[in-house]
Order: structure tokens, then C-alpha cells, then sequence
């Protein structure tokens, strides 16, 4: 599939606040972990910036964007539509627990609301990809593992850094253990990836020209896809890289996204440094995009069975 | 099968000459009719590309000096059970119950182009200048047409055919002439594996000519 830049930003984005809104809400359901200035004044604004990003993003994926509303008609049966309706639900519960942290305290069932608007929200995500069953690539489990796992580390890299920018203890937990915890958090992502990528490499296509032709004999090929200029389908469904290039992505989403981080983050377990976390959770947004472009990449459509020759 | 109508066409491979009449008609029929402008972009620049609701390609099986060649239509297969109709977020893809056409609501999408990623035969297209999801129509605006005489009532690409490769019927109504063509000539859907059932099928080749058959045919 061709990487859509706008997808790449929304769910990098969004991500990142449902991670950090995942951990400020499971710290804070049962009594308050973080203060209430450093989430009214940091942590909630900060989630409710990366969250209208990401939801601006989207828009940029739209041919008609004026007519987006209509897209929240058919949470019956389509995910993009239930998407459409968790991220404002999310946004909304955001703005909710920041206006009762400055009136006072957060009832737990807010935190709760939102703890399960934020799945909502990654299980819509995922779904999105995964229910479309001939993309083998993307139909499996991992898909919605990887989202919540790549979710939960880039928001845990974030939370790290608003601490340490606020300068707050971070008790009871302590900086180390956080930086320990992201550690974990990566090495398992990292092991997530290279599954998904061992997997996705032993895919047997389940279509093929004799499937999708019918044309009975062997040795199948196609000779003419019909025209010679391009066409949505030309254009849509392939990346149009090299495969020195995708192998060069690849070497780049390990070294940004999982193996950087996790050495800094290893360093910063005995000495927290605020600017080796800063580092790490650049480095660790920048091997995202990287991600989410291949993620799209990977994705092999079989209607490319029927463009492949021009002449 | 429920009892309901199914529009569709059958497309018989033994006669297809690839002569990409059926292409040029439906573009000439449907940029000028109610499923168009199907916009086309650089028409005289060295890369052109437009939007088409059909295509003819061409495809090669055997080994030389043994191979055939297969002049191949390809358009929407108004699935039985389309993947490309849940998935949309508007509405806007649908399928109709009364004749089981396939049809985009020009008016509600989005160009989100979700729905062509979950058709497996890229039978969807993207009209780059409006920005909505286009796909055939099955000639809809001339099947149902009270203006047009009776025997022009077909899809665009069928009347064009020189070959009568396109038969166009109800193939729920199992006297009608694309059933028959299907149940007697062996007419087969494309990528069973998925599952989509679609309502446009296509006839084999029923005679395999090689060099060494012919050679031998004295």
C-alpha cells in the first residue's frame, strides 16, 4: 500500500496522548498518583494538543473533508466510522477529567471512562487495518498489539519527560523505575516487530493470476494491464520504493524506534538525565513515522495481481 | 441465494478480442451521464491518467511456442457480498437491494478511499479532480432508462461489444441468458478464496488451440 502521511501523523500522534492518558488514568483511578498541578497544567494539556493533531491529520486524508461528519452515519458496520466517534469521545472525556482536576479532584469513574475510551480508540485504530482479511500483511492480532504496545511506549517516553520537566517526583514510583518500565515496554515492542516482520516475510499469498484470472495453463503472466499512463490503482496500492530503500527504513525503525531509546534509557536507569530522555523520545517519534510508513509499505493488495505490466 | 434481483454480466473469454471497445464506450457513456465526469488528468502530457470504470487487459499462459494469449475485461463484480460496502463510514457505498448493483453516493463520500482498499480487485477508483470514490454503475442511468428504446437498455460496454463477449442478465433468474451461459458453459467468479461472491462471472476458453495442434491439423 502507498504510506498516506496523513494516517502516519494521526496515529503516531494520537497514540503517543492514548499512551500517556493510559498511564496518567491507570495511576491515578485508585487515589491520585500524579499532582493535580502537573496534570492541569502539563500532562492533560499536552494530551489534549497531541490528540486535536492528530485529529487534524486525519483530515488531510479526506477528498472532501467539509463532508466529515457524515462519516460517524455507520458505527454499525464499519471500524473507520467507530474511529470516528472514539477520538472525539476521547478528546471530550480529556477535556472533562481537566476541567474537574481544576475544580478539585477526578471521580474514578472519569479516569475509568477514559481508560476505556482509549482502548476503544486503539481497537478501532487496528481494526481498521486488520478486518480487511485479503491483506494478509495487517488481518492478524499483531496489528492491535502493535498499535497499543508502540501506543504505550511512546506515551510512557513522553510521561518520562513531562516528569522530569516539571520536576516531579513521580512518587511512588521514582524515575528509575519509569525508566525501567519504558525499557521493558520497548524490548517487548522491539520482539512484537520482529515477529510481525518474520511473519509477514513467510506470508504465503493465499491469490495468485490463476485465481485471479481464472485463465486455466500454467506459467501465467500478464502482458498488458490495459493502459500505459498511471491510475488510482497504480498509484494507491504501492509504495513505489526500491528495495535498498525499504531495507534501509527497516535498519532505521530498529536503531530509532527500539534500540536508541533502550540504550539511553538503560543509562538513564542509574542517572535519570532530562536530556537523554528528550533524545530518546525524539528519536523514538521520528523511528515511529518510519514505522507506520512501512507498515503501510508491507501491506501487499492483491489487486496489484492485476497491474503489473505496461505495454 | 436469496430470490432478489442480481444485475450482471458475463463475460465470455473464448470471443474477447481485446479490441477495448467496451472501454472507450463506458468512458464516452458515463463521463457524460449521471456517474460523471470521470475526469481525466495531463490527457496530452507524457504521463496521462483518468478515471475508468473498465479495463481490458491482457494476459499469456503456456510455454512458447504452446501459449495463449487471453484478452481479459475487467470492471466492479457487484459482489453477493461486497467488502467494499460495510467498510464505508458514510454510507455512501451501498448495494442496492431491489437489482444488487454496487453504487457510490456521489453526494456523501468522503474520498476517504477506505472502500477501495477492501476490494481485492481494485475495481474501484479515486476520481482525482472530484475527490469521490468512483466504480461502475452497470450503466444504471441506461438499464432503467425511459428514454431510451428498449433494445438499448444494457450497459454501454455490452451495445459496443463487435464480439458479443458481454452478456448482460439477472443471474438469480436461472432461465435468464447469463444463467444459462454460466451453467452451461462453466462460467467461474474471480478470486473465490475471499470469499465475495461475485455477481459477474466469466466463461473459459473452452478451445485450447496450440502451435502443435494446429501444425498437426492438416
Amino acid at each position: 500500500m502507498r504510506p498516506q502521511s496523513s494516517i502516519i501523523f494521526f496515529t503516531t500522534l494520537a497514540g503517543m496522548a492514548q499512551g500517556l492518558l493510559f498511564f496518567l488514568a491507570l495511576f491515578n483511578i485508585k487515589s491520585p498518583t500524579f499532582s493535580a498541578p502537573f496534570l492541569s497544567m502539563l500532562a492533560l494539556p499536552v494530551s489534549f494538543m497531541l490528540l486535536t493533531l492528530g485529529l487534524v491529520a486525519s483530515f488531510f486524508h479526506l477528498g472532501h473533508p467539509e463532508r466529515a461528519w457524515r462519516a460517524a452515519m455507520m458505527w454499525r458496520t464499519s471500524w473507520l466510522s467507530r474511529e470516528v466517534i472514539a477520538l472525539p469521545a476521547v478528546i471530550l472525556l480529556t477535556a472533562m477529567t481537566f476541567l474537574f482536576i481544576i475544580s478539585g479532584l477526578v471521580p474514578a469513574w472519569l479516569w475509568a471512562a477514559l481508560l476505556i475510551s482509549i482502548l476503544a480508540l486503539w481497537i478501532c485504530t487496528a481494526k481498521i487495518y486488520q478486518c480487511i482479511r485479503f491483506i494478509q500483511e495487517w488481518s492478524h492480532p499483531s496489528t492491535l498489539s502493535n498499535f497499543i504496545l508502540l501506543g504505550l511506549t511512546s506515551g510512557g517516553l513522553l510521561l518520562e519527560f513531562l516528569l522530569m520537566l516539571w520536576n516531579e517526583p513521580g512518587a511512588p514510583l521514582g524515575m528509575s523505575m519509569i525508566s525501567g518500565a519504558n525499557f521493558i515496554l520497548l524490548f517487548l515492542a522491539l520482539n512484537l516487530k520482529l515477529w510481525i516482520w518474520r511473519r509477514n516475510q513467510k506470508l504465503k499469498p493465499k491469490s495468485n493470476l490463476a485465481s485471479a484470472t481464472g485463465i486455466k495453463g500454467n506459467n501465467i503472466r500478464q502482458t498488458s494491464m490495459g493502459f500505459m499512463g498511471g491510475s488510482f490503482n497504480t498509484r494507491e496500492f504501492f509504495h513505489h520504493q526500491t528495495d535498498r530503500v525499504i531495507s534501509n527504513i527497516r535498519k532505521i525503525i530498529l536503531l530509532m524506534t527500539y534500540i536508541g531509546p533502550m540504550i539511553l534509557l538503560a543509562f538513564s536507569m542509574n542517572s535519570p538525565s532530562i536530556i537523554q530522555i528528550a533524545i530518546a523520545l525524539v528519536m523514538h517519534y521520528i523511528g515511529l513515522l518510519a514505522e507506520r510508513w512501512m507498515f503501510f509499505a508491507e501491506a501487499n493488495h492483491p489487486q496489484n495481481l492485476y497491474y503489473q505490466r505496461v505495454s | 441465494m436469496s430470490s432478489n434481483k442480481q444485475l450482471a454480466l458475463v463475460i465470455d473469454l473464448n470471443v474477447c478480442v481485446g479490441c477495448h471497445a467496451c472501454v472507450t464506450s463506458c468512458k464516452e457513456w458515463n463521463t457524460s451521464g449521471s456517474a460523471g465526469p470521470l475526469t481525466d488528468l495531463n490527457a496530452y502530457g507524457a504521463s496521462p491518467s483518468g478515471t475508468f470504470f473498465n479495463r481490458v487487459q491482457t494476459y499469456e499462459a503456456g510455454s512458447f511456442p504452446n501459449t495463449q494469449t487471453v484478452h481479459f475485461p475487467k470492471s466492479c463484480l457487484h459482489c453477493e457480498e461486497p467488502p467494499c460496502v460495510p467498510v464505508c463510514p458514510t454510507g455512501a457505498s451501498y448495494k442496492r437491494q431491489e437489482d444488487g448493483i454496487v453504487l457510490v453516493d456521489y453526494d456523501k463520500c468522503i474520498g476517504c478511499s477506505y472502500c477501495s482498499w477492501a476490494c481485492p480487485y481494485g475495481a474501484r477508483e479515486l476520481d482525482e479532480e472530484r475527490q469521490v470514490m468512483t466504480k461502475c454503475t452497470l450503466c444504471v442511468d441506461r438499464v432503467y432508462s425511459e428514454t431510451l428504446p428498449e433494445s438499448e437498455r444494457k450497459p454501454a460496454c455490452v451495445l459496443a461489444c463487435p464480439t458479443s463477449a458481454r452478456i448482460f442478465g439477472d443471474v438469480h433468474d436461472p432461465e435468464s441468458e447469463a444463467s444459462k451461459a454460466i451453467a452451461e458453459r462453466g462460467g467461474y467468479a474471480l478470486m473465490p478464496e475471499w470469499e465475495t461472491q461475485p455477481a459477474n462471472h466469466y466463461l473459459p476458453r473452452s478451445i485450447i488451440e496450440t502451435i502443435d495442434a494446429a501444425r498437426n491439423d492438416k
